[in-house]
């Protein structure tokens, strides 16, 4: 027996409910060393460490480039037509550089913002407010207006009002 | 996709290819086999190149040899259990099973009867075990695939097929200028053709069939006066 043999688990062990995934595992490793075992005198190191340059491919369609066979021309087919569209648009996005922009995305924030963004931008924020938030705006509010926020009790009425 | 016009004859050895792998990767298409470092072509016909290192043998065929990946036409021959069998003109007929259709489920089948024309990709090719189809792409939409209704359907030669399977064919465009048309084209050397009416569809026929002996190089010429093929 060679001095380095792994130690294994035993049968017992790996047969426990908790082990059942590495019971898989040692099966494939044991499986794969004897299937090692059993070839290795019909691999020798030039089937191991050879690289080829060669590359097999069976397919005429993959070789030559050729399209999709179904096509439909001026109307025949609208729901393919579409498609075949999409496509072309998808790889004409791949290949072409990108369109330089007019208008710079800070310029266009900055438009957005002035014509038309306040009320979308109040609406929106006030969705994403917590009630903490709420609340601090509320005390920012009330400190500059100080009287406002006094709360409200009962006032006894004076005796002459009545 | 040059124009070179080397023939090859089965057992030729091609040394370009050779002197080319040795400092590059090289895809060996269809018709060519390695044997170490040899090249050695398996078919004859012309030496076919496309940048950067593809090379095949575009030899004259009418039987379609299954390969993954390619788009073909089938006709269904019967149903079997859970699947059904498909005439693709290969050597073995293929199969195709009731859930490789969009929205198909155990209890809602695909309605495929003996007979039917089907567009589908070749899912596993393989010369010892029947090749494998598909209606539906990896996320199970149907894209351009699937079963093909009406329309007219016939064989053609496989370099035919592939000759209009090119890109930027002029035949295709030269027919569309005369008339609005469906075609579904199969690498494996099956047309099918639609148009408004049946008299559109078997002249379309018609001039797709009269390019069936030409090659590449005379189709520019020809597609100018494809139009007269439509008129008989």
């Amino acid at each position: 027996m060679p001095a380095k043999s792994k130690p294994r688990l035993s049968r017992g062990v790996l047969d426990m409910k908790f082990m059942q995934r590495t019971k898989v595992k040692v099966e494939k490793e044991a499986d794969d060393e004897q299937s090692r075992a059993l070839y290795s005198h019909e691999i020798n190191q030039k089937m191991l460490n050879s690289t080829s340059n060669f590359v097999l491919e069976s397919s005429y369609s993959i070789c030559a480039g050729l399209i999709d066979g179904r096509l439909s021309f001026r109307g025949m087919n609208p729901e393919l037509e579409l498609l075949m569209e999409q496509e072309l648009a998808e790889k004409q996005g791949n290949t072409r550089p990108e369109q330089p922009k007019e208008v710079s995305d800070q310029d266009m924030v900055k438009a957005f913002y002035a014509n038309k963004a306040p009320t979308v931008t109040g609406s929106m924020s006030k969705k994403f407010n917590t009630k903490k938030d709420f609340k601090r705006k509320q005390v920012g509010e009330d400190s500059g207006n100080p009287h406002a926020k006094k709360r409200q009790h009962f006032k006894k009425p004076r005796s002459d009002d009545d | 996709m040059s124009a070179t016009s080397t023939v090859v004859m089965p057992g030729d050895r091609i040394t370009a290819i050779e002197e080319l792998a040795k400092s590059k990767r090289v895809i060996l298409g269809p018709g060519l086999r390695r044997l170490d470092d040899t090249v050695v072509a398996s078919k004859a016909g012309p030496l076919r190149h496309k940048e950067p290192g593809t090379f095949w043998v575009d030899n004259y065929q009418r039987r379609y040899i299954p390969a993954r990946g390619d788009l073909v036409l089938g006709i269904v021959r019967s149903k079997a259990g859970d699947l059904y069998r498909v005439d693709i003109g290969a050597a073995d007929t293929a199969s195709i099973s009731y859930l490789a259709f969009e929205a198909a489920t155990k209890k809602n089948r695909p309605d495929l009867n003996p007979g039917d024309l089907i567009y589908a990709r070749v899912l596993n090719a393989s010369a010892d075990i029947e090749s494998e189809l598909v209606c539906v792409n990896s996320v199970g939409k149907r894209g351009k695939l699937g079963v093909l209704a009406e329309g007219f359907f016939f064989k053609c030669s496989l370099n035919l097929g592939r000759m209009l399977l090119r890109e930027n064919c002029p035949v295709l465009t030269a027919l569309t200028r005369e008339l609005p048309y469906e075609i579904a084209v199969g690498v494996n050397g099956r047309i099918w053709l639609n148009a408004h009416s049946l008299k559109e569809t078997v002249a379309l026929a018609n001039a797709i069939s009269a390019l069936e002996q030409t090659g590449c190089a005379e189709i520019d010429k020809i597609c100018g006066n494809l139009g007269d093929f439509l008129q008989t």
